[in-house]
């Protein structure tokens, strides 16, 4: 017993590089090495797939890309998830961005998804409106008149030459919104300012580190549901069939909190141990 | 395919470089860092001009539909000499009318940049002014609607719905809303200060601490969570670049770093004030 304290203890003195070691080898080695742990989709995933699924076909669908490649990893499979569950029902897309990094992320996966795996026409069955600076401000104007917001599309196309923006002229003739958020402005900021005025139904990707703020407003009906972070989009990628980046990477995620997890009482026990010792003396 | 090539060893230099601080900080992490930061205010300053102040303001103030020979387009063939990609010949086509209302966030932005100079920089204080007021009144209405408003009403549940099960882990059940109702009553009343937390209202209060705490340890399992993914994908990108598609990419690289270091580390060894 006295070893496995002192082992305890001496843990916790330990260099915290060696700490960061043994996260960087349990999350390579499941890269290296795959398990193939199982993937339940969560309440809250399985409410996103539903709501879209429900959507009759040929809906307009606003897509908002809110992040960068700092949180791409996060972020981009879900999107892309999304974007095959959309294409495959036949709903068009529009493509906004309020973070100028989302602008060349969002094309990426509209080239990868709409042109190549489905071989869909630009302007006809989805466009990338892009990126405009503001905020919360570029939410309101798209409430108001998309049109004073967005005259050309990222390739230069005026908006009244793009066929599949017949009819659109502000936020309520879209049916659907999804905001693929990292923070702000995001998820937020299009519930405060387009989703509540006006009822369009809305749901939202997170990053891991938004979902307990964005949590509040799924549970109070704001917003149909969440993908939360990487576990999130592996369930969406399990829910339409098609695995990808979030999937590979979940066996290192669970590797890796259990590590944690162990860490973290290790450290708790060691500092009980020392602090019953401090009392003693 | 030069350039994916190329792309890639400067994607793994740059992600090694900056994994190199958890060992401690060196040089490859302060290029890494200082690279990051110069690229980042480029690429926003670029993305914001072309995409709102080019288009959507000179677009406004010079559209090519109202083009003439007057003074006002006199200006712009001005501007025009010095930068023809910004203000090109006939004026700015990006579907716009002329609005020459937008002459006032103009000045006000001009304004803003005044504050580079010590005589001028007062003028500043309008182009912020109208952007704290303009702000303030439109986020007032946003979370009085959304987060004051939207949420009393998301927290009003039954709670003794004939329908619901009395408890259930995942669904709505009567458990899980006496869980909220608790949960919000007790939060709220702790961050009430106008009555000393003691007694049977601290008691109350304590149980809305916890709650608070088990918020926190939620919020920390995400970060985690966030974290690793982040992780997760460099280290996938690490592997696809370390393929011989890409030269070996990841493995070159990490070795010649791990090796400079270690020289680094080596020489200090001799030399104890020496820092990196």
């Amino acid at each position: 017993m006295k070893f496995i304290i002192d082992l305890i203890l001496k843990l916790g003195t330990v260099d915290r590089r060696w700490i960061f070691l043994i996260i960087g080898l349990v999350v390579i080695l499941p890269l290296y090495f795959p398990m193939g742990l199982p993937i339940r989709a969560t309440n809250t995933t399985q409410q996103v797939y539903n709501t879209i699924d429900a959507l009759p076909a040929g809906s307009k669908i606003l897509l908002s890309c809110e992040y960068g490649p700092s949180t791409k990893p996060e972020i981009h499979p879900m999107v892309l998830s999304l974007m095959r569950h959309l294409f495959k029902n036949g709903h068009k897309i529009y493509v906004t961005c309020l973070w100028p990094d989302g602008q060349f992320l969002a094309e990426e996966a509209l080239d990868l998804v709409g042109g190549e795996e489905y071989g869909l026409t630009y302007g006809e069955d989805y466009v990338l409106l892009g990126f405009r600076p503001g905020g919360e401000a570029v939410i309101k104007g798209i409430v108001s008149d998309l049109r004073k917001v967005y005259t050309i599309d990222v390739r230069g196309t005026k908006v009244t030459e793009i066929p599949m923006m017949e009819g659109i002229h502000r936020f309520e003739d879209f049916d659907f919104l999804f905001s693929a958020s990292a923070g702000y402005p995001g998820t937020i900021e299009w519930v405060q300012y387009a989703v509540d005025p006006t009822n369009i139904p809305m749901s939202t990707g997170t990053t891991s580190i938004q979902v307990n703020e964005v949590m509040p407003y799924v549970a109070a009906g704001q917003v149909q549901g969440i993908i939360a972070g990487m576990p999130g989009a592996a369930e969406y990628e399990a829910l339409i069939g098609v695995p990808g980046n979030a999937t590979m990477g979940m066996d290192a995620q669970s590797i890796a909190h259990l590590v944690i997890v162990i860490f973290i009482v290790l450290g708790n026990i060691g500092y009980f141990i020392e602090r019953n010792r401090s009392k003693k003396y | 395919m030069f350039g994916e090539i190329f792309g890639a060893w400067i994607a793994v230099f740059l992600t090694l470089a900056i994994f190199s601080f958890l060992y401690k900080d060196n040089p490859f992490y302060k290029i890494a860092e200082h690279t990051f930061v110069g690229i980042s205010a480029g690429y926003w300053m670029s993305m914001f001009f072309w995409t709102q102040i080019q288009p959507n303001l000179f677009g406004r103030l010079w559209p090519s539909t109202h083009y003439s020979d007057g003074f006002w387009y006199g200006i712009y063939n001005i501007f025009g000499m010095i930068s023809s990609s910004i203000f090109p010949a006939g004026g700015i086509d990006k579907g716009h009318d002329m609005h020459l209302i937008y002459l006032i966030p103009f000045a006000l932005g001009i304004m803003m940049l005044l504050s580079l100079f010590d005589k001028l920089s007062w003028l500043a204080r309008w182009g912020i002014a109208y952007t704290v007021g303009m702000a303030a009144g439109l986020r007032a209405y946003g979370y009085l609607n959304s987060n004051v408003l939207g949420q009393i009403k998301g927290t009003i549940i039954p709670l003794a719905d004939p329908n619901l099960p009395f408890f259930s882990l995942l669904e709505a059940s009567h458990f899980n809303n006496l869980v909220i109702l608790v949960g919000t009553v007790t939060g709220l009343l702790y961050f009430f200060f106008s009555k000393e937390h003691t007694g049977a209202f601290g008691k109350v209060t304590r149980v809305g601490i916890y709650f608070l705490m088990i918020s926190f340890g939620a919020s920390f399992g995400f970060a985690v969570m966030g974290r690793i993914s982040l992780l997760i994908g460099r280290f996938v990108e690490l592997i696809t670049y370390s393929g011989a598609e890409y030269h070996h990419a990841s493995i070159w690289i990490l070795v010649i770093m791990v090796a400079l270091l270690g020289y680094s580390a080596y020489k200090e060894k001799g030399n104890p004030e020496a820092e990196v």
